[in-house]
């Protein structure tokens, strides 16, 4: 997914002059010849997050479209009211790149994680939260979404899907329809949910724009009066959209999720998966027991 | 003090009494930048030309002022002022960008209008437009980290359209030791110069001035209150709006004030 961004990102930058790269010294490297052929809007910055979110409002205030590249424990959390009051309160657009996803940086320890992105930053009104699985959903998202006037935070993860979905900005796709609940997939979780699934009698969602949240797919597709939420997420982050969303329906909730817990092991990304209950193996016996509870 | 100085404090002194709260006091320290920027510096019209020059009030509690000048100069009704912080006013304590789009950011919170004022002087560089980029900050605002974030990076960039103004008012003499800010910033890679901040003619020569080869920094000495005996000597008007006899008091005391 990272060559995926490094292209849109490069492709953005040649092709509109009214654009601007900050790196926060991560990714520098690979942008090295981008960073030599436009010194004046392509820029190793420092490493300073706040300030740089505070930049790059400036920057968007002056017509320039900004875009900036962090590890997203740094961007979502120690610069969040840079992006609520420079960016949602000034009602002004910038596209803010992650490398990191939930534990990507599994041996780095918890400084590194950020399992609760979406959850912070779905209160922020009008941000927008993709997390694509693919390469080619990245580049999707982010050509939809890079000059539509609004910050946007694109999630990235080093552990892709292999399963290939078309993804649109702001739509749900419907990956598979069963009767006895129904399942959303989010992010890097979707190869392992479909395994878990494979058997089960459930219709499968796959999100990938989580904010704003489509809830008209949800309405659409709901089914046996559950829903499981499957996601490299800290647990219930999506539950108050779903709510919102079957607009007084009852439902039954559960899910596959990061427990709201400080991780302090290391090891792989696996392995804290395996021991979460993230794996298809613990996606299935977890929804097994959720449809057993019904 | 200048006649058009004292008006704006009396306008000021009503908004205040109309909208029954305000910071008065860094308002008043802050009056004479203002009038220099806006009566003798800034290049700005109510179209917001792209190539025009950027007032940023990074020190937010000064939004008063900077109201009561942009209705002297025609921005806002006059009467609109009176509204202040009513439920559905465009006026308020702390300016709101999308409801007065003249107005370059929205603030309240302070250690924001700085890096984006260093943000928008690097997109003026980027598009190639002439315009220079002014912010107003207080030297209590210059304990936050971002303001030294930016700073360093104004300094790096040698941003010379951008300069910072801080109107320092000995805010945070009760706090912590800040040292001298005119060194300080100068380290930072700024021409950093030190005035007396209630001195039009001096605050002229050092905010008119193009740093040479980096940002310009101006450290305007001032007195919280300034203007008015009561709010420089009686430190519980920092967050107070005056009642009907305390505005005719007030009104008096800044007519009679050297």
């Amino acid at each position: 997914m990272r060559k995926a961004m490094q292209a849109a990102v490069r492709e953005t930058i040649e092709e509109y002059a009214d654009t601007a790269l900050l790196l926060i010294d991560i990714g520098a490297f690979p942008m090295r010849e981008l960073l030599k052929k436009y010194p004046q809007r392509v820029k190793n910055i420092g490493i300073f997050e706040p300030g740089t979110i505070g930049v790059a409002a400036g920057l968007s205030l002056t017509g320039i479209t900004p875009i900036v590249y962090g590890i997203s424990p740094f961007i979502v959390q120690r610069s969040l009211e840079q992006l609520k009051l420079d960016f949602v309160y000034q009602n002004i657009g910038g596209n803010f790149i992650t490398t990191g996803a939930a534990y990507d940086f599994s041996a780095l320890g918890y400084s590194h994680y950020c399992p609760e992105d979406v959850a912070t930053l779905r209160l922020l009104p009008g941000m927008e939260i993709l997390t694509p699985g693919t390469p080619a959903q990245f580049d999707a998202l982010f050509k939809a979404c890079r000059f539509d006037g609004r910050p946007s935070y694109f999630r990235m993860t080093d552990h892709c899907n292999q399963t290939q979905v078309d993804v649109e900005f702001g739509r749900a796709a419907v990956l598979k329809r069963g009767s006895r609940a129904t399942v959303i997939a989010v992010a890097e979780q979707l190869d392992a949910t479909l395994e878990a699934c494979a058997e089960a009698d459930v219709t499968v969602l796959y999100y990938t724009t989580l904010a704003p949240f489509d809830a008209e797919t949800l309405r659409r597709e709901y089914t046996g009066g559950a829903v499981f939420v499957s996601a490299p997420l800290y647990a219930g982050s999506l539950f108050a959209d779903i709510a919102a969303a079957l607009d007084g329906e009852p439902v039954r909730l559960g899910g596959a999720e990061i427990p709201l817990e400080v991780l302090r092991t290391y090891g792989k990304k696996a392995d804290k998966d395996a021991a979460l209950g993230l794996d298809a193996k613990g996606i299935a016996e977890r929804l097994g027991a959720f449809l057993a509870k019904a | 003090m200048t006649e058009r100085a004292r008006a704006l404090r009396k306008t000021i002194l009503r908004m205040a009494h109309a909208g029954r709260d305000a910071n008065l006091q860094s308002v008043f320290s802050s009056v004479e930048i203002l009038r220099v920027l806006y009566d003798r510096i800034l290049r700005f019209s109510p179209e917001a030309p792209a190539d025009r020059d950027r007032f940023v009030l990074s020190k937010g509690q000064s939004t008063m002022g900077l109201l009561a000048i942009l209705a002297e100069k025609g921005f806002i009704p006059e009467e609109e002022l009176w509204t202040a912080c009513g439920y559905d006013s465009r006026i308020s304590m702390q300016a709101d960008r999308t409801k007065l789009p003249f107005v370059e950011i929205s603030a309240g919170s302070l250690g924001h209008g700085f890096p984006m004022a260093a943000g928008m002087a690097l997109g003026n560089r980027i598009a190639g437009r002439p315009g220079r980029v002014f912010v107003l900050a207080g030297d209590g605002e210059m304990n936050e980290g971002t303001m030294w974030e930016t700073a360093l990076f104004a300094g790096s960039e040698a941003l010379q359209r951008l300069t910072l103004i801080v109107d320092d008012n000995g805010s945070i003499n009760e706090m912590l030791r800040m040292g001298d800010l005119e060194e300080k910033l100068s380290a930072f890679g700024f021409e950093a110069e030190t005035v007396n901040g209630h001195d039009e003619d001096a605050l002229y020569a050092a905010i008119s001035r193009v740093g040479s080869a980096g940002p310009r920094a101006v450290i305007a000495k001032t007195v919280r209150g300034y203007g008015c005996r009561t709010l420089v000597e009686d430190r519980s008007w920092f967050h107070r709006a005056p009642t009907d006899e305390e505005l005719t008091a007030l009104l008096e005391e800044v007519d009679a004030y050297e």
